[in-house]
Order: structure tokens, then sequence, then C-alpha cells
């Protein structure tokens, strides 16, 4: 007992602690392997042609529903596109208006508001951050889907696009509303930080030649702490992908895919499906193996995009450090 | 000199604690409680929760139910690869069933057609249903005797769904509800896109019908309800079934037994179901 | 990658004469539009919390009732006799619970490591790597990671056998596993940002004493970093709290609290249950639709737990900042 009582030397306590830590890089390596080996059978036969379009997908997800246990070679025919289109047109969306309502709002809590105003600014941000995504979905799917679906849509509308889809109120402005709501606040957090960091003396140089003050931010902090912006628009991103579960509740569910060619407030109207939403609404099916490989499939490619992000982020920081910008 | 005796102490208090809870565990784990795990039909997921709440008031406390949906054909996959214990089923035995299933019925209940309660509709002809379901008459105009107006929203089930199944067999002659239809995971999503929505059409089971303020359209001018799909008058009378993957086994076993002969059980089912008589 | 918002300076600025500072309306035009539209985006966010609050306490007076807090959820054919919340309460505490203490450990002893060892320097990137990734992936990709490694026979024990051999997969220590993975990037990124925070001065000092390194970081360093730690837990805990993916996956969802054999606390963690979002979920629209006055009630007591552990949060911070290091 006298080595658990007696102060460690430094080198077994340094090797127990990186053991340790070894442990976070263990477990997701086994995040990686796992995930790889159970999506394999859906590479091995689809090859990356399962991320195109062709035939439904509808009918190929219930196919594999219905060969059960012991599923051909053809049940794992996938051709997953309506999924990745909606998870592009969604994330695509909310991170753009995100970042310009983030951007702004920056601007306002760190130059514009009143100190009071400011801080009752900061925890509210902080609020929006954590509010749970199944709070959101409620919202969305109780009060905005049944808004948008009795008085947004009109009876000439839907009849205009009844022989292709049905409108309800659930779609992707619902989505991208409540999505932008949900990454905005992340981004704010870093954009202050940035814009904080940045050396009081540039701006005052901008005001001192001429520039009202709000233009001496926009022409000169803004412009510096660009990589700080993409670095917060790729965290949005990130957590944008992966959102599922207030997709699953105000997307209507469906494997449509929302088409420009049928105007533009149709098309806000129009129900999707993300790869991230459907690996909840199928979640149950995992008892079929085909049904299973193509769940763990949709995961293998967001936690792919997610590690891309990541790398993307860090490159896109690096830039930040010449600057000595914290963000 | 203490605080190495102290030290040693609670090491060794320690030590015997999870000695006797793994001694205690190692016998125990094996007489534990069975747990029954169902999955399966959202249609017959009140009535086995009911069956399941009866049952194990009645064996006090000694057997245990784990009870998921997720649809008829998930309860059939859950079950075939030996997931969950029992399926519950809403639909035939198809073909494409995996070998070596066995299929107990457990009750009927009959398939309504719903629309949303402004809409006065009284009854369908079959071929009336047919040509809404399958997508070929898109606008309320064209249904004689319906109030609403404007596009016909055709709500649906996801495909693993035995209603679904049943539906199309036995109300839309085998053809299939047309790809244009919302497709909602459970019945009571169903029965509350039909109730939000006044243009509206869907089907349920007649104790889901029954359940919120719709409105129930007759088939061929039978009302459906719960003593015409006793009397067999209307057309749309389905089967719950529990399923097993090969004969069920000891407490599986005395569970669906109990639910076919015993009179609790057969009170419940006939609360809002028909028992299986004969 | 602090996700905080920043600590403001709030100090009146000195004042620079009246008439110093130029009015907006001798700006430009378009100068003035982005003026406009940057108040609005603030105060619109603002506006938007305080709608979500207080549509979502409106709701929950509505169909909040005390006793709803203390009933057990039941089964029934009729709405108003689903019973109340107690069941899938407990399940959000306990699961919390696991998680936290999962991943304290993990996440302290990591952050020590980084911020005071970190060698060899490739295995200290690895590990802050390893960190990043599972901090950048979505739940649901961990829930299913969760649902692969629990369904291994090995780990039969933690869930329990269906007849026939399949292993269930799903409990309590399934999901409180994959919640430690959710809780510990936050955890850890605390930790490791006060240990960084504290001066060497105070290290040096305790060397100067002849202590070892490890004592300098259990008897100085870890005390001195305890608000940073307390933050860090705080803010795991509104995330586990807040996820709903991986108790849809791996928690069962069985209505009350199964337990899962006989031996004491083991059973708990090798049964199912539901927590508070996964009862939002499943009587929402999205799940069985069955209840939403129930829902909105669950969602009203989630959003007090989250608005309590927000407060905390800024409490713990503010203790901090007076305290000097």
């Amino acid at each position: 007992m006298k080595w658990l009582r007696k102060p460690w030397p430094d080198h077994r306590a340094e090797r127990t602690l990186g053991a340790v830590s070894l442990l976070v890089g263990v477990v997701v390596l086994g995040m990686i392997a796992f995930v790889g080996v159970r999506a394999w059978p859906i590479f091995a036969h689809n090859g990356l042609s399962w991320l195109g379009s062709g035939g439904s997908l509808q009918t190929q997800l219930a196919n594999m529903q219905a060969t059960s246990v012991n599923p051909p070679a053809a049940a794992f025919h996938l051709r997953a596109w309506p999924l990745v289109y909606g998870t592009l047109l969604s994330t695509g969306f909310a991170v753009v208006l995100g970042v310009a309502i983030a951007v702004l709002s920056s601007i306002f809590i760190v130059e514009l508001a009143p100190a009071r105003l400011r801080r009752v600014a900061i925890p509210v941000i902080r609020l929006l951050a954590s509010v749970p995504s199944v709070i959101y979905g409620l919202i969305g799917v109780l009060v905005f889907v049944p808004f948008v679906g009795n008085h947004l849509i009109t009876a000439s509308q839907k009849a205009s696009v009844q022989s292709t889809v049905e409108l309800t109120g659930a779609g992707l402005g619902v989505v991208v509303v409540i999505l932008t709501v949900m990454i905005t606040p992340i981004m704010i957090a870093l954009i202050c930080e940035a814009l904080l960091s940045t050396p009081r003396s540039w701006r005052e140089g901008a005001v001192a030649l001429g520039l009202n003050p709000l233009r001496a931010v926009l022409a000169v902090t803004l412009r510096a702490i660009r990589p700080a912006i993409v670095a917060a628009a790729v965290l949005a991103t990130a957590r944008a992908l992966g959102e599922a579960v207030m997709i699953s509740m105000a997307s209507g569910g469906s494997f449509f895919t929302p088409s420009l060619s049928h105007g533009v407030p149709i098309f806000l109207f129009e129900p999707f499906r993300t790869l991230a939403s459907a690996i909840i609404d199928f979640n149950e099916g995992i008892g079929a193996p085909a049904l299973s490989a193509t769940l763990y499939a949709f995961a293998a490619l967001l936690l792919f995009s997610a590690f891309v992000l990541s790398i993307a982020g860090y490159l896109i920081k690096l830039p930040l450090r010449k600057y000595q910008v914290r963000a | 000199m203490n605080q190495h005796r102290r030290l040693r102490l609670r090491l060794a208090i320690a030590v015997a604690a999870v000695g006797v809870l793994g001694a205690a565990a190692a016998p125990t784990i094996a007489l534990a409680a069975p747990t029954i795990s169902i999955s399966g039909a959202t249609a017959s997921y009140p009535l086995v929760s009911l069956l399941a709440q009866k049952y194990v008031k009645l064996k006090r406390g000694t057997v245990k139910f784990k009870i998921a949906q997720g649809g008829a054909q998930i309860g059939i996959n859950d079950v075939a690869s030996s997931r969950v214990s029992i399926g519950d089923v809403s639909r035939d035995p198809l073909p494409t069933d995996p070998k070596g299933l066995v299929f107990y019925p457990i009750a009927k209940y009959g398939i309504c057609v719903v629309t949303n309660k402004s809409n006065t509709l009284g009854s369908l002809t079959p071929s009336q249903l047919v040509s809404i379901f399958t997508g070929k008459t898109r606008n309320w105009s064209q249904v004689p005797g319906a109030s609403a107006s404007g596009t016909i929203d055709l709500i649906s089930r996801t495909s693993v769904a035995g209603v679904l199944t049943s539906f199309q067999t036995l109300l839309l002659e085998g053809k299939k509800v047309s790809s244009l239809a919302s497709e909602q995971s459970s019945e009571g999503l169903l029965r509350q896109a039909v109730e939000s929505d006044p243009s509206s059409i869907g089907f349920l089971s007649n104790y889901q019908a029954a359940l919120g303020s719709l409105n129930s359209v007759s088939y061929n001018g039978v009302a459906c309800n719960r003593s015409t799909v006793a009397s067999g008058s209307y057309a749309g009378i389905a089967r719950f079934y529990e399923v097993t993957r090969g004969p069920a086994q000891s407490f599986v076993a005395s569970f669906i037994s109990w639910i076919t002969k015993s009179a609790a059980a057969h009170k419940i089912i006939e609360s809002q179901w028909v028992p299986i008589t004969g | 990658m602090s996700v905080y918002a920043p600590d403001l300076d709030t100090r009146p600025r000195p004042s620079s004469g009246r008439g110093r500072r130029s009015s907006p309306w001798t700006w430009r035009w378009g100068d003035r539009l982005v003026l406009l539209c940057a108040w609005a985006a603030g105060l619109g966010l603002c506006l938007i919390a305080a709608a979500i609050v207080l549509y979502m306490g409106y709701r929950g007076i509505e169909y909040l009732r005390p006793g709803l807090l203390f009933a057990r959820p039941a089964i029934s054919t009729s709405q108003s006799h689903t019973g109340g919340i107690l069941d899938p309460l407990i399940g959000t505490l306990l699961l919390t619970a696991i998680g936290i203490a999962l991943a304290f450990p993990l996440a302290v002893a990591s952050a020590i490591w980084i911020a005071e060892y970190g060698r060899p320097s490739w295995l200290a990137r690895i590990v802050e790597s390893s960190i990043e990734i599972v901090a950048g992936t979505p739940d649901i990709v961990l829930a299913l990671f969760g649902v692969a490694i629990f369904q291994l026979g090995i780990l039969a024990p933690l869930s329990f056998r269906a007849e026939g051999g399949g292993v269930y997969g799903r409990s309590f220590i399934a999901a409180g596993a994959m919640m430690s993975l959710i809780a510990l990037p936050p955890l850890f990124v605390a930790t490791r940002d006060g240990l960084r925070a504290v001066p060497t001065h105070m290290r040096e000092a305790a060397f100067a004493l002849g202590k070892t390194r490890i004592a300098t970081i259990r008897r100085v360093l870890l005390p001195s970093v305890r608000s940073n730690i307390a933050t860090g837990v705080t803010l795991g805990v509104s995330r586990i709290i807040g996820d709903t993916a991986i108790v849809v996956l791996l928690l069962g969802k069985t209505l009350h609290i199964e337990t899962q054999g006989s031996v004491p606390a083991i059973n708990l963690l090798r049964g199912t249950g539901s927590t508070l979002t996964s009862y939002v979920y499943d009587n929402s629209p999205a799940g069985e639709g069955a209840a939403p006055q129930k829902a909105y009630a669950a969602a009203f007591v989630l959003l007090l737990f989250v608005l309590a552990l927000n407060l905390l949060v800024d409490k713990i911070g503010s203790g901090s900042l007076t305290s000097s290091v």
C-alpha cells in the first residue's frame, strides 16, 4: 500500500496521465473503425455513387427493410442524393444567413450597444446557444409549421404542385430559419472575441483619417478578422450538419428534392430530409442489415465531413496567429 | 503509521464490498426476472401495452416488459435477428418474410378511412377510394359528397407499417398508395396530421379513428367501427399478430397463451378491438 | 475553441465630450443601413430568446402542474390519464450523473497531461486533435457508434440478452458512456485553459520549495482552477441535458425506468428508461404525437434546468474574476 500513499514520482504520474489521455485517442480511433466497418457493405456494393441519384430512395430503403435478415446483394443498392442535397441546402442557407446575422450582431454587441444592453445581450446569446435542439424542434413543429401551413401557403400554390409534392408547412423555410437561430450564437461568441482582440490603434487610425466609427470597424477590423469569421462559419457548419432532432421534427420528412423550378416561395415550402435526420427517422430499422449499413454509411459521411471541417478550421486559424488575434 | 493502517482498512473494506456484491451478483444474475422485449406495429402498441401492464400486475412483478414500436416490418426484422423476443405485427404474413417465424393472431381490428372533421364525406366506393389514394383524383371537387375544397392531401404511413400493407391489400384492391402521399411513421402522427389539415385524407385502425375528432368515412356504405368489425360486415378487417422466432418458449409462451386464452385479456381486447374466436 | 461569450470591458469609457462622436445623421446611406441592420440583428436575437423563453413559459405554466413532477408516466388509452413526468426527470438526472462521472476523470487527467507535461509532442497533438474531433462529431454519429459497440457480445452484461441470443444493447450505462463523450470537450477545454492561465510564478515557487511536478499539480494548481473545472462541468451538464439523439438510440425508451437484473445499483445502470428530451420528442408530433401538452410541460422543465445552469455558469464565471490568482 505504500506506493499508493506516498507522493508519486513524476515519471509514473506522467505515464499514467498520458495513458488516460491516450484513451480518448483510442476511443476516437474505435469510433472511426466501428462506423467504417459497419458502413463498408454500402461502399463495397455501390462505390461512391451511392451519393448520386438514381431511382427512388423511398423504394430502396423500403426494400432494405423488407429483405430483413438475409438481404441479397441487390438490396444494398443505394442512391442517396436527395438526402445529400437536403443536407447541402439546409446547411448552406443556414450558414450564409447565420454569418451575416452573426457579424451584424457582433458589431452591435461590441461597438454599438450601450453598456446596459450589452450586459443583457451576452447572457442572452449564451442562453440561445444552450437551448436544447428538441425545444427548438418542438416550437418549430407546433408553432411555425401550422403557421406556415395555414397562413403562408395559399391554396393555389398547393394546387400548382399537387402532382409532384404535398405542401404542409413543414419544409425548407422553417428548418432554415430555426437552424440559423441555432447556429448564430456559436458564431457570435467567436467573432466577438476576435473583434475585441484587434488592436484599438487600427480603428483609431481609421477614425483619425476621417472615417466614421462604424465605417472604421467595417473597413478595418472586419477585414482583419476575416479568418475568424471563416473559422466561426466552419464551426457553425459542423453544428448544422449534425443537427438531427430539430430537422427530423420540422422538415416534413420526405425524400423529395426541393427544386427552384417551382418558384421561390414554393421552393421554401417543400419538404425534404437530411442525412442526420434520416438516421434518426430510420433508427428503429437497424435490425435489417442492409438498412443498418446504410445508416452507418450516412454516419461515416457525417464523420468525414466533421473531420474535414475540423482540419479546415485549424488551417484557417493559422493566419490569425500572425495578427495575434485570439480566436 | 496510523495513516497507513487507516488506508489499508479502507482498501480492505472496499475490496470486501466489491467481493460481496460480485458473489451476490453471480447467482442472482441467473435468477433475474425475465424480460420480454417487444417491438413492432404502432397500431397494436396500445393494445399490447395494456396487456403487458395487466400481465405484470397478475404475475406480481416476476416478469418485465420492454415495448418499443417502429412499425410491423421493424418488429419482424427485430425478432428475426433475435434483437427482441416478440414482434408486434399488424398484417398477415407475407411470402417475403424470413423463414422460421411463427405468427400468433391475438385480435382483429378494422382499417378506417378518415378525413378532417370539417370534411363531411359520408361514403366512398372502392373505385373512388382507389383513384384518390393512387393519385388519380387530386381535387376534392371531383369527389361527390365531400365538403372540403382544394387539393387532396394524402396522408399515408411509411413502408414499414403493417397497417399500410393491410390497407393496400384489403381496401385498395392490392394497388399501392401514391408516392405523393406524406408518410407518417406512426398512427398517432397520421391522426394528428389529419386532425390539423382540413383537406387531408388518411387511414387508421378503428381504435385511433375513434380516438380523435375525425370524420370516419364509410366504405361501400358500411361504417367503420368496432361493431361492424366484430360482425364481419366491414371489408377492411385485419389481424394483430405476436410473432416469435420459432415456436414460443417458456415465459414468452405463457404470455402469448395468456393473451389468447384468459378472460382478463379478452376483456382488454374487447374494449376497443375484437378478440379472435376459434 | 472557446465558445462561451467573451468577458467584455464594461467600464465607463472616458468621455470624449459632446459633439466629438460623429452622429449617424452625417453618415452615408450605406453606413446608416448597416447601422440599422446591426441594431436589428442584435435586438432581434434578444427578442427571439425572450420569445422562446416566454412562449415555453406560457405553455409550460398552462400545462405543468406540480403534481406532474412527482407522478409516474402511465400507459393509457385516454390523454388525461397519461400520468406525469417523474421517470423522465429521474432519467435525466441519472444520465447526467453517469455522463459526468465518466467524463470527469478522463477530461481532467487529459487536460493536466496536456497542460503540464505534453511530451512527446506528437502524442499531445494526437490527444488534442482527438478531443477536437469528438467535439465536432454530431451526436447522432456518437449514438450510432454506441449502438455498434454495445451490441457486441462482450458488453452484453451492460444491457441484457433477448431470447434467442441477440444483445439488446440499450441501457443507462450505454447512453451514459456516450454522454460522457459529449461532456468531455467542454470540461477538457475549461480545465486546460484554466491551467494555462495560472501564472508560472506559482509553479516556480512550488518547485523552489522542493515539490515534484505532480505534487504541485495536486496541491497548488488544481485547487486554483476549481472554478474553471466547475464551469466546465456545468457546460458539460447542460450539453448532456439537452441531448436527444443519444437518448433516443441508446436508452431503450421505456416509459418507466425498468431495472435489469437484481443487483441493487447495477440493475439500474443496466436498465432502460427515458429522459425529458426523449419524452418531449416522443410526445411531440415527431414521435408518437400522443400528448403535446405533456411535451410542453416537460420541455418547460427542461428549459428551466438550462436557465438555471446558465445562471450557474455566470455566477461561477464572475466569481473567478474577483478572486485573484
